[in-house]
C-alpha cells in the first residue's frame, strides 16, 4: 500500500465523517439509539419478568377451593405455606379461561372418608398449563400438597413403629451446576446477542448507505472517480469511516449497558466488568467489518438509494437466524460453530455473558474465520468499485 | 494535448447492442479550445468519459500529453481536469471545503490547497459563497464550485462536458471568459455542448460528432466554407445530415 494510497484513504475518511458530523439528526439517531433504546428495554423486561417471578412466589397466594371445608387441616397446612383458601367461582371453567384465577383446587366429595380409611384422598388441581401466568401459583400449590402428603405419610409410619425412611428407597436429591452467573444471564441470553450483533452488524449502515448508492444518486459519485485516488482507496476510505461511526455506537452502546446495570437493581443479571465488555467488542469488531463491507458491496451494486435501503429489511433478520435455530434445537458448543458468521458471535457472546472461559484456539478460529469473511466482501465490494457501471449515474 | 484514436464503445442493453462511440478520431492542441458539437444522444459524454477514463474503449487509443490512457489511467487522471456531466457538490461541506476535497485526493498539500482555492476564487468571482454550505447553492454557485474543484490541481488539460448548461446569461459569459483565460494560459481545453452560438463563439476548433463518428472537423469558418453555408447551424444541419436534436 503505497503513501498515496493511505492518504486519500484517510482524506476520504475524514470528509464521510466531517459529513455526517454536520447532519446532526441523522448523526444522533445513529449514536444514540442503541445506547438509550437498548438498555432501556432489556432492563424494562428482565425488570419486568423479576417484579412477577417475585410477587407470585413470595406474595400471599388466593387459592380458590372447593370443598374447603371436607379438609380443615390441608388448609390449615396450606395456609402455613401463605397460600389461603378463598370461596372458588361459580363456574370454574370459565373463569380459567377468562383468567380471572389461575388455579382452582377441587376438594373430593370423598375426601373425609378416604382420608379416615387410610385410602389416597383426591384433590384435583384445576389450571390451564399453557398460560406461564399459571405455571408459578400451580407450582407453587403442588409444592405444598406433596410436603403436606409427605409429612402425613412419616406421620401414619411413625404410629405405627416403622421408620419413614424405610418407604424412601431412593434419595434423590439435585444439584444445579450452573454457575450463578449463568443463571443470572438467562433472560439476556436470549436478547441481548441478538441486539448487540445488530447494531455491531449494521452499525455503520445508514453511512455507508449514504456514501455509496447516496453519493452516485447526488451525482457526486463521478467527478470523485475522475481524481487520481485509487478505487480501492475510495470505498476503503468509506467503509473505514463507517467502521469509526459503528465502533463509536457500539462503545457507547456498551458504555450504557455499564451503567443502567450499575444504577438498576438487575445488575446482578449481568456480567458489566470491563474486562467482560472488552471481549465483547473483541467478538463484535469483526462482524462490524462484515456488516460494514457487506453493505458497501450490496450498495454498490443497487441501482439507487431506495434499492440499498430495502436490503435492509433482511439484514436485520439475518442476525436473529441462529438465535431461533437455538431455541428450537439447542446444540452443543463446537468448533465449526465458531466460523459460521452470526451463529459464532452468539456462541461467543453467550461465554462472555455466562462468564466461561473462552480458550485461545476458540479465539484464534473466531477471529480467523470473521475476518476472511470480511476481508472477501471487502474484496469484493473494491471490486464491484472498479467495475465501470458502478460510476455512470443513471 | 489530448488524442483520440478510432475509440469505439458499445452498451449492452435490453434491446440490443447500441454503438454509442463508432470510430471517433480527434486531437486537441495545447492553447486552443477544442469544442465537441453533436445532438443529445450522439455520443459526446460518452466519448469525454473515455478521456477522461471513467470507461475503457471497446477498441482505440487516447492519450494525453503522451501517457496512454489504457496503460496509465491515474496518471491521464493526474494531469486532467473533469467537470462531468454529472457535477454534485456535496451539500453539507462548505465550498472551499469541497475544492479543497479533491485537492487532497490529487495528494496536494495543504498550503498549495489554499493558494490554489484564493486563485481559483478570484478567477470565478466566488469569494462571497467560498465559506457557505453548498447547500441552497444557485445552479451557477454549484457550477463554479464543481469547476474549481476540477481544477485545483492546476491541470494542463481541461474537459468540460456542457460547462454552460442550466446556467444563466450572465454566468454563461463568465463561464466563457474563464474558458478563454484558460486558453490564453496555454492549456488545452476540450468542451462539448449542443449549443451553436457557445460554439462558434469559443473554440479554435469544432468537432461535430452525430451517431457515435465525427462527421466533420474543422474552425469555424472551415466549417462553414467547406459546407457552403454562410450560418454554421445550417453547415451543422447539413454535416450531421437531417435537424435530428436542434429543438431538443
Amino acid at each position: 500500500m503505497s503513501a498515496g494510497f493511505v492518504n486519500s484513504m484517510l482524506s476520504v475518511m475524514r470528509k464521510e465523517l466531517r459529513d455526517i458530523g454536520r447532519d446532526r439528526r441523522t448523526l444522533a439517531l445513529a449514536l444514540l439509539m442503541g445506547p438509550l433504546l437498548y438498555p432501556l428495554m432489556l432492563l424494562g423486561i428482565s425488570s419486568l419478568g423479576e417484579m412477577r417471578a417475585k410477587t407470585q412466589l413470595e406474595s400471599e397466594l388466593e387459592l380458590p377451593v372447593i370443598g374447603a371445608e371436607r379438609a380443615p387441616n390441608l388448609m390449615a397446612f396450606l395456609a402455613s405455606q401463605r397460600i389461603r383458601a378463598v370461596d372458588p367461582p361459580a363456574d370454574v371453567a370459565a373463569a380459567i379461561a377468562s383468567q380471572e384465577v389461575d388455579v382452582v383446587l377441587e376438594v373430593s366429595e370423598t375426601f373425609d372418608a378416604d382420608w379416615r380409611a387410610g385410602r389416597p384422598a383426591s384433590v384435583v388441581l384445576v389450571s390451564d398449563d399453557t398460560r406461564r401466568n399459571a405455571r408459578v401459583p400451580a407450582g407453587r400449590v403442588r409444592g405444598a400438597l406433596q410436603a403436606y402428603a409427605g409429612q402425613v405419610a412419616s406421620l401414619r409410619l411413625v404410629a405405627r413403629g416403622i421408620d419413614p425412611s424405610i418407604a424412601r428407597p431412593l434419595g434423590v436429591g439435585s444439584r444445579n451446576l450452573a454457575s450463578e452467573e449463568a443463571t443470572r444471564g438467562m433472560v439476556l441470553s436470549m436478547i441481548l446477542p441478538y441486539l448487540l450483533i445488530l447494531s455491531s452488524f449494521l452499525g455503520g449502515a445508514y453511512l455507508i448507505l449514504d456514501a455509496t448508492a447516496g453519493e452516485r444518486e447526488r451525482q457526486s459519485l463521478e467527478p470523485l472517480l475522475a481524481t487520481p485516488a485509487a478505487r480501492g482507496a475510495i470505498v476503503s476510505g468509506k467503509m473505514m469511516a463507517a467502521c469509526a461511526l459503528g465502533l463509536f455506537a457500539l462503545l457507547l452502546t456498551l458504555l450504557a449497558f455499564k451503567l443502567t446495570a450499575q444504577l438498576a437493581e438487575s445488575a446482578r443479571m449481568l456480567d458489566v466488568s470491563f474486562a467482560a465488555m472488552a471481549r465483547m467488542l473483541l467478538v463484535l469488531l469483526p462482524m462490524l467489518f462484515i456488516g460494514t463491507a457487506l453493505l458497501s458491496l450490496l450498495a454498490a451494486s443497487a441501482k439507487s438509494m431506495k434499492e440499498a435501503q430495502s436490503h435492509m429489511v433482511w439484514l436485520m433478520l439475518l442476525p436473529m437466524v441462529p438465535a431461533f435455530i437455538l431455541m428450537v434445537n439447542p446444540v452443543r458448543a463446537e468448533m465449526w460453530q465458531f466460523t459460521v458468521p452470526f451463529l459464532a458471535q452468539n456462541q461467543m457472546l453467550l461465554k462472555v455473558i455466562r462468564a466461561e472461559p473462552i480458550d485461545p484456539a476458540t479465539w484464534a478460529v473466531y477471529l480467523g474465520a470473521a475476518l476472511a469473511l470480511a476481508l472477501a466482501l471487502w474484496l469484493g465490494a473494491v471490486g464491484r468499485y472498479r467495475q465501470e457501471k458502478l460510476a455512470v449515474s443513471a | 494535448m489530448i488524442q483520440a484514436h478510432q475509440l469505439h464503445k458499445a452498451f449492452k442493453t435490453r434491446t440490443g447492442t447500441i454503438k454509442a462511440v463508432d470510430g471517433v478520431d480527434f486531437r486537441a492542441d495545447d492553447g486552443r479550445i477544442t469544442g465537441l458539437l453533436g445532438p443529445n444522444g450522439a455520443g459526446k459524454t460518452t466519448a469525454l468519459r473515455m478521456l477522461y477514463t471513467l470507461m475503457k474503449p471497446d477498441s482505440g487509443r487516447i492519450t494525453v500529453d503522451g501517457i496512454d490512457a489504457a496503460a496509465d489511467p491515474a496518471g491521464v487522471r493526474r494531469i486532467l481536469g473533469v467537470l462531468p456531466d454529472a457535477r454534485g457538490v456535496y451539500k453539507r461541506l462548505t465550498a472551499r471545503e469541497n475544492i479543497a476535497y479533491f485537492g487532497e485526493l490529487h495528494g496536494l498539500s495543504r498550503a498549495t490547497i489554499a493558494s490554489r482555492v484564493e486563485a481559483l476564487a478570484t478567477q470565478l468571482d466566488m469569494h462571497d459563497i467560498l465559506d457557505r454550505r453548498t447547500e441552497g447553492f444557485s445552479q451557477g454557485q454549484r457550477t463554479k464550485t464543481a469547476i474549481a474543484r476540477a481544477l485545483v490541481h492546476d491541470p494542463r488539460n481541461v474537459i468540460l462536458d456542457e460547462p454552460t448548461n442550466g446556467l444563466d446569461v450572465m454566468t454563461t459569459r463568465a463561464m466563457r471568459e474563464f474558458l478563454l483565460k484558460l486558453r490564453d494560459q496555454g492549456r488545452c481545453v476540450i468542451f462539448s455542448s449542443h449549443i451553436m452560438q457557445e460554439v462558434a463563439a469559443l473554440c479554435d476548433r469544432i468537432v461535430i460528432i452525430s451517431r457515435g463518428q465525427v462527421v466533420a472537423a474543422g474552425s469555424a469558418d472551415e466549417l462553414r466554407a467547406r459546407f457552403n453555408e454562410t450560418n454554421l447551424e445550417d453547415a451543422f444541419v447539413r454535416a450531421i445530415g437531417s435537424e435530428e436534436g436542434l429543438h431538443a
